[in-house]
């Protein structure tokens, strides 16, 4: 069989960060190739790049070489892909919400009457409805599926809204390559199973696909080959017969010096906070229906893959978003969400967006610091008659302020430096220096050490173990870094589908990480 | 400050200004006159000006609706006159009733730019254009008793234009009024002026003046912290339209007249490119960027009058003026970064 | 609760906005003391008047892009189009081709500088609409008040003010005057039907049909919806968009030349100034909002509002003794539609986003 796409030695970065490195990668006419890997391996890259999504030649494009069927190709943008015969089914629908489905699966090929053909061109021409609803339908029930091609997008369930983007895609007589990323995500076991068998389907016509999915047991079924990213490398590839999920959980996750920063020790088994049947409504990152318990003084690790609800824990708890369920902070049940009145009561977010939640980029050092204690408590006020008006004291804030920056060690050339100056690093111990402020009993930290160069984020664990110690303060690590959960924290809480679906120990092993993670069930690992 | 760079509007419209003095001095103009009036004229508009920045920087964007806080003071002066108050008091009064109508509109206003944050101004620019021929009635029907401002005869309700000549007329513009050889100095304007000037300083240096700063700068963060946003924006838009209520008090003051009716309908316009040519891109705006804005345009309006009638064509003051005022909005839309948190 | 949600969901519906025309017309009409066949045919005269610039409107909303206050520029064109052809005296059916012609080309231009600077202003489309509108505007006025007679020279020394330079505040525009409107008119009773212009707008409406249901309306409509999503469909969005305002303008340049043709004469400098919001509310009246818009809200607004717009001043007369009073309600009416249907729209958005 030809080889339909080849990938030789594709480099990708974003601002110097390696993305992508040295990926070399076939893909035959029919075959049906998996790709597996966690948050941040590069598979969202690679599809951008296959589907010359725009935001790659904005980003300095990529080096190496792509051939399709043959020919050399560097996309500029969507629109050549599909040209060539490249299709894609995304993972956050690409359909357009006000049309019908007929419309959305006929979108750009509809058919014209040959009178206004002539007179106009194509692109003028009058379009057919009523034969486009017919192909439409004849599509729909190619794949089994029964809808009725006038209804809108917007009034669809999901689980049809992905069937509706593939048939929008097998619809094309030009098909060659069909990307599918997380197509099973939103599928109940039937329409995965009902998807699984029409992709079967299409690899029999001679169209290449790649497949990207979390769910290990269905790329293990279905596949003819899986390449494993891990850190934006290519670290292995499976042909069929040799596919196990234990492998491709192994290679996912990788083998990491497990070097436990915190010791171990007994913990007293008294909730700070209690969560039931807690959800909250975040945009791609829901969490629903959570049942945990926090205990007081431990750091607890919170994972998931991407989309699956671990940053959304902190928000609900400072109505960003709408919360649901019951919550009992420190035995007492929070009647309404506030962020004040929560901040108040002791609690505090380190968020994960540090440009678009965590810092006032345009000011100082020293009013990002002070900046939540002096709103919410009062603090830093000069005491006059004009109290009620608080105006700052400002020999108050410097003592703090610089007592802040000597302990946390925040480089800069004056407290009045403005933030955004500062490096990702100190702009996070700004972010902690203001969480220490307020003295919080519970702090909710979601990717402590994001965009932090290497030397940095040991200091920022540090920190956060340290803060934990001395201050008896509660902290909850959100984190897509595994190797550092299990390095500072006591418990770690594995999330799928908005729910915690196990809590391992932090010296559980890699295999049992990856399996959870992928929400694989009966994997044998000890509960604590 | 230290950081107060010259962006292209301003150098485009420093060299613009040059070039008129270079012209006035050509044709012989009087320049001490024209800096006299430049002074006057600077108050005169600098306090609509100022009264944009609070919704500025609490991320209102460009307050075109204007016209809900000039309204406000124009119904404020027109009851100071309706009671016969006259010189300071009748000023202060006005001041007065002008604070406390001001404060009922900008809190309803406030309100409804709450409900469509992020497009404040498009809202803002209807929300202006509507309420003025809402207000024609109240010109029309409210039983003003004084028959200075009423229609002398034929007519029904207040006359457009009512004269200050007997009420307060340049009231704050010979206060104090010094004079140093042809120079004049007018103290008691500049002093009101610096005084609104220091209050919209220590405003921003309160507890709710950063928070309104934080809500401006990053709205989601200061969710994050714990901010009643509503709230923040409320207390900005209310203080915009309090000011913008003293800015056309003072601004009847010195051109001797209330207008109504039609009037505020364009007045947004004019002070909005002023902050703008002053250095600010519609988001957190300086005092100092408004005053030197003022003073720039209103020179350059001030030198363009007589020079264009010394060349024959008079509505060429009128049509420059609406050509800077809409390009310089313009170019500030188009440069404009995108906030945040709507990007 | 329940009956805010009712209440809400009553101002969303698309009947809400048509239904209060048509109440408050009602009572207008009943107090103004106006004949009905005066009102139909002053609204008759309205619809052939302003209709076409109504229906300009139509595409940009389609696209997202909002109400196109900037349709001003397309009326604009014309003007100066017409303006040539008569400064060089280009007379009858010729002179109108010409200035058909040259207003297209015009349009075409400035519909794409328009679009080009839309595309930079992505979500603050409306408010860059108008601010364009009053920038083209004193444009306009530089060239025709300063620059004809100085820089440019006029053979046709009538249309130039006294002191020789400028054109002149009305032009008359007797050559062209109601050529087409007296064609096919006829009458029932009092009725006057003048069938010919009825059918052009008619036409007008049906060509945006036709390009609304044509592959690149089909991406026109996809933009419109999400222009992220669009994108990764294969469309290239900022040129649709370009497009689009460029159809707009042009749309709007015959629509214009509709509304001059009607009235005969030609007020240089104000005969385009309220065209955009006049069509902008004359469009939401007939229930289109800033998200959707549809060619019957078009047809449906224009004789809704301007039926309000014809009796009100009548209306205050007779109630109040005073025209001025009907002046102000209709300025009222003109606005207030427009910023209520911002603020609700707007605020659904908030809602949902």
């Amino acid at each position: 069989m030809e080889n339909i796409l080849e990938i030789v030695n594709l480099n990708k970065s974003y601002n110097g960060i390696p993305a992508l490195s040295n990926i070399n990668l076939s893909v035959k006419a029919g075959e049906i190739h998996g790709i597996v890997g966690a948050n941040g391996s590069g598979k969202t890259t690679l599809m951008n790049i296959l589907f010359g999504n725009p935001i790659i030649r904005e980003t300095g494009g990529y080096q190496g070489q792509i051939s399709f069927r043959g020919n050399k190709v560097n996309f500029k943008n969507c629109a050549e892909a599909i040209r060539q015969g490249i299709g894609m089914v995304h993972q956050e629908f690409a359909l357009i919400p006000d049309m019908t489905v007929g419309e959305n699966i006929k979108l750009g090929r509809e058919n014209t009457h040959s009178l206004t053909d002539r007179l106009f061109g194509r692109k003028y021409s009058f379009i057919d409805r009523k034969q486009d609803y017919e192909n439409a339908g004849q599509t729909l029930r190619r794949l089994g599926i029964s809808v009725d091609v006038g209804i809108k997008i917007i009034n669809l369930s999901v689980n049809i809204r992905q069937f509706i983007e593939i048939a929008r895609e097998i619809d094309r007589t030009d098909l060659k390559l069909l990307i599918l990323d997380e197509p099973t995500a939103v599928l109940n076991k039937n329409d995965g199973l009902k998807l699984i068998e029409i992709l079967k389907d299409m690899s029999d016509h001679k169209i290449g696909i790649i497949f990207i999915s979390h769910r290990l047991e269905e790329v293990q079924y279905v596949c003819d080959k899986v390449s494993v990213l891990r850190d934006g490398k290519l670290v292995s590839q499976y042909a069929k017969g040799n596919i196990y999920v234990n492998n491709l959980a192994q290679d996912m996750i990788g083998h990491t010096i497990n070097k436990a920063a915190a010791e171990k020790r007994e913990m007293e088994n008294k909730p700070v906070i209690t969560f039931k049947d807690f959800s909250v409504k975040m945009p791609g990152e829901e969490v629903k229906n959570l049942n945990l318990s926090v205990y007081k003084g431990e750091i607890l690790g919170l994972t998931s893959l991407s989309g699956h609800g671990k940053l959304a824990l902190g928000y609900g708890m400072m109505d960003m978003y709408p919360v649901d369920g019951e919550v009992y902070f420190e035995d007492k049940k929070l009647v309404k969400m506030n962020a004040r009145t929560n901040i108040i009561k002791g609690m505090y977010v380190l968020p994960d967006d540090r440009q678009g939640l965590g810092i006032l980029a345009d000011q100082s050092l020293e009013s990002n610091i002070i900046f939540t204690g002096n709103q919410i408590k009062n603090m830093f006020i000069r005491d006059s008659a004009f109290n009620f008006l608080g105006f700052i004291d400002h020999r108050k804030t410097n003592l703090h302020v610089y007592k802040m920056m000597l302990d946390l060690d925040i480089k800069c050339t004056s407290i009045k430096q403005k933030v955004k100056e500062l490096s990702g690093g100190n702009q996070q111990k700004v972010c902690i220096a203001r969480a220490l402020t307020v003295d919080p009993k519970l702090l909710f930290v979601a990717e402590p050490t994001r965009g932090i160069d290497i030397s940095a984020k040991e200091k920022i664990l540090n920190m956060l173990i340290e803060i934990n110690r001395s201050r008896n303060t509660t902290i909850i690590i959100a984190s897509s870094e595994l190797d550092e959960l299990k390095r500072v924290c006591d418990r770690i809480a594995v999330m799928v589908e908005g729910k915690i679906f196990k809590i391992l120990s932090p010296d559980s092993s890699d295999v049992d990480f990856g399996l959870v993670l992928s929400g694989e069930e009966g994997v044998d690992c000890e509960k604590l | 400050m230290k950081n107060y760079r010259l962006k292209p509007p301003q150098i485009i419209i420093s060299a613009f200004l040059i070039l008129l003095i270079g012209l006035s001095y050509i044709l012989h103009m009087d320049l001490v006159v024209l800096m006299n009036e430049s002074m006057v004229k600077l108050v005169m508009n600098g306090v609509l000006v100022l009264s944009l920045i609070p919704m500025l920087n609490v991320g209102a964007g460009m307050n075109f609706g204007l016209p809900v806080g000039i309204i406000g003071g124009l119904v404020g002066m027109c009851l100071a006159v309706n009671f016969r108050m006259t010189g300071f008091y009748g000023f202060f009064m006005a001041i007065l009733f002008t604070l406390m109508i001001c404060t009922l509109l900008g809190w309803i206003y406030g309100l409804i730019l709450n409900r469509v944050k992020g497009r404040e101004e498009i809202a803002g620019i209807f929300i202006g254009f509507s309420f003025i021929p809402l207000m024609n009635y109240f010109w029309t029907l409210a039983p003003f008793q004084n028959r200075e401002m009423l229609y002398p005869i034929g007519g029904q309700g207040l006359r457009p234009k009512i004269s200050l000549e007997n009420y307060f007329n340049h009231i704050l513009d010979n206060y104090g009024l010094i004079s140093i050889g042809n120079i004049e100095i007018p103290v008691g304007l500049i002093v009101i002026f610096a005084i609104i000037c220091l209050f919209l300083y220590l405003y921003f240096r309160t507890k709710i003046g950063r928070a309104t700063i934080a809500v401006g700068e990053n709205e989601a963060f200061a969710k994050l912290s714990g901010i009643n946003i509503s709230q923040t924006r409320l207390i900005a838009i209310i203080i915009s339209t309090i000011i913008a209520g003293f800015g056309i008090c003072i601004y009847a003051q010195s051109y001797g007249f209330i207008q109504l009716y039609d009037e505020p309908l364009s007045m947004a316009f004019p002070a909005v490119s002023a902050i703008l040519i002053g250095g600010s891109t519609g988001k957190k705006t300086f005092i100092f960027e408004a005053i030197l804005g003022t003073y720039l345009l209103q020179s350059m309006y001030l030198l363009s009058v007589p020079i264009a009638n010394e060349i024959l064509v008079p509505e060429l003051t009128e049509i420059l003026r609406t050509f800077i005022t809409y390009g310089i909005i313009l170019y500030a839309l188009l440069v404009r970064e995108r906030r945040g948190i709507y990007s | 609760m329940r009956i805010k949600e009712e209440a809400s969901r009553l101002l969303d519906s698309e009947y809400m906005v048509p239904a209060i025309f048509i109440i408050l017309s009602y009572f207008a009409w009943q107090f103004s003391g106006l004949t009905g066949s005066f009102v139909f045919n002053q609204v008759v005269t309205r619809f052939i008047r302003d209709g076409i610039l109504v229906l300009s409107l139509i595409i940009p909303v389609v696209a997202g892009m909002g109400l196109n206050f900037a349709i001003t520029v397309g009326a604009m064109a014309i003007q100066t189009a017409l303006l040539i052809v008569i400064a060089y005296q280009v007379e009858g059916i010729k002179g109108i081709l010409l200035a058909i012609i040259i207003g297209v080309l015009l349009s075409l231009v400035l519909g794409y500088v328009i679009g080009r600077i839309l595309n930079r202003v992505k979500g603050k489309e409306m408010i860059t609409t108008i601010i364009i509108g009053f920038l083209f505007n004193s444009i306009y006025q530089l060239i025709f008040l300063v620059g004809f007679g100085t820089f440019i020279p006029v053979a046709n020394k009538e249309i130039i003010l006294t002191r020789g330079i400028g054109v002149r505040n009305t032009v008359d525009l007797g050559m062209y005057r109601n050529t087409i409107d007296k064609l096919g008119l006829f009458k029932i009773g009092e009725l006057e039907i003048p069938l010919f212009m009825i059918i052009i707008v008619l036409l007008f409406a049906a060509i945006i049909f036709y390009i609304l249901h044509t592959r690149f309306g089909q991406e026109v409509k996809a933009v419109g919806s999400n222009m992220q999503t669009s994108e990764i469909l294969g469309i290239n969005t900022d040129m649709i968009r370009i497009k689009v305002m460029i159809l707009s303008t042009i749309l709007a340049a015959f629509g214009q030349l509709a509304y001059l043709q009607n009235i005969g004469m030609f007020d240089v400098y104000t005969a385009h100034m309220n065209a955009d919001i006049i069509s902008c509310a004359a469009l939401l009246a007939g229930g289109a909002s800033i998200k959707k818009a549809r060619i019957r809200h078009a047809l449906m607004g224009i004789f809704l509002f301007h039926t309000l717009f014809i009796v009100s001043p009548q209306a205050g007369q007779n109630l109040f003794n005073n025209a001025a009073l009907g002046e102000y309600f209709r300025s009222f009416v003109a606005y207030g539609t427009i910023a209520l249907a911002l603020i609700i729209n707007i605020k659904n958005e908030n809602k949902f986003s």
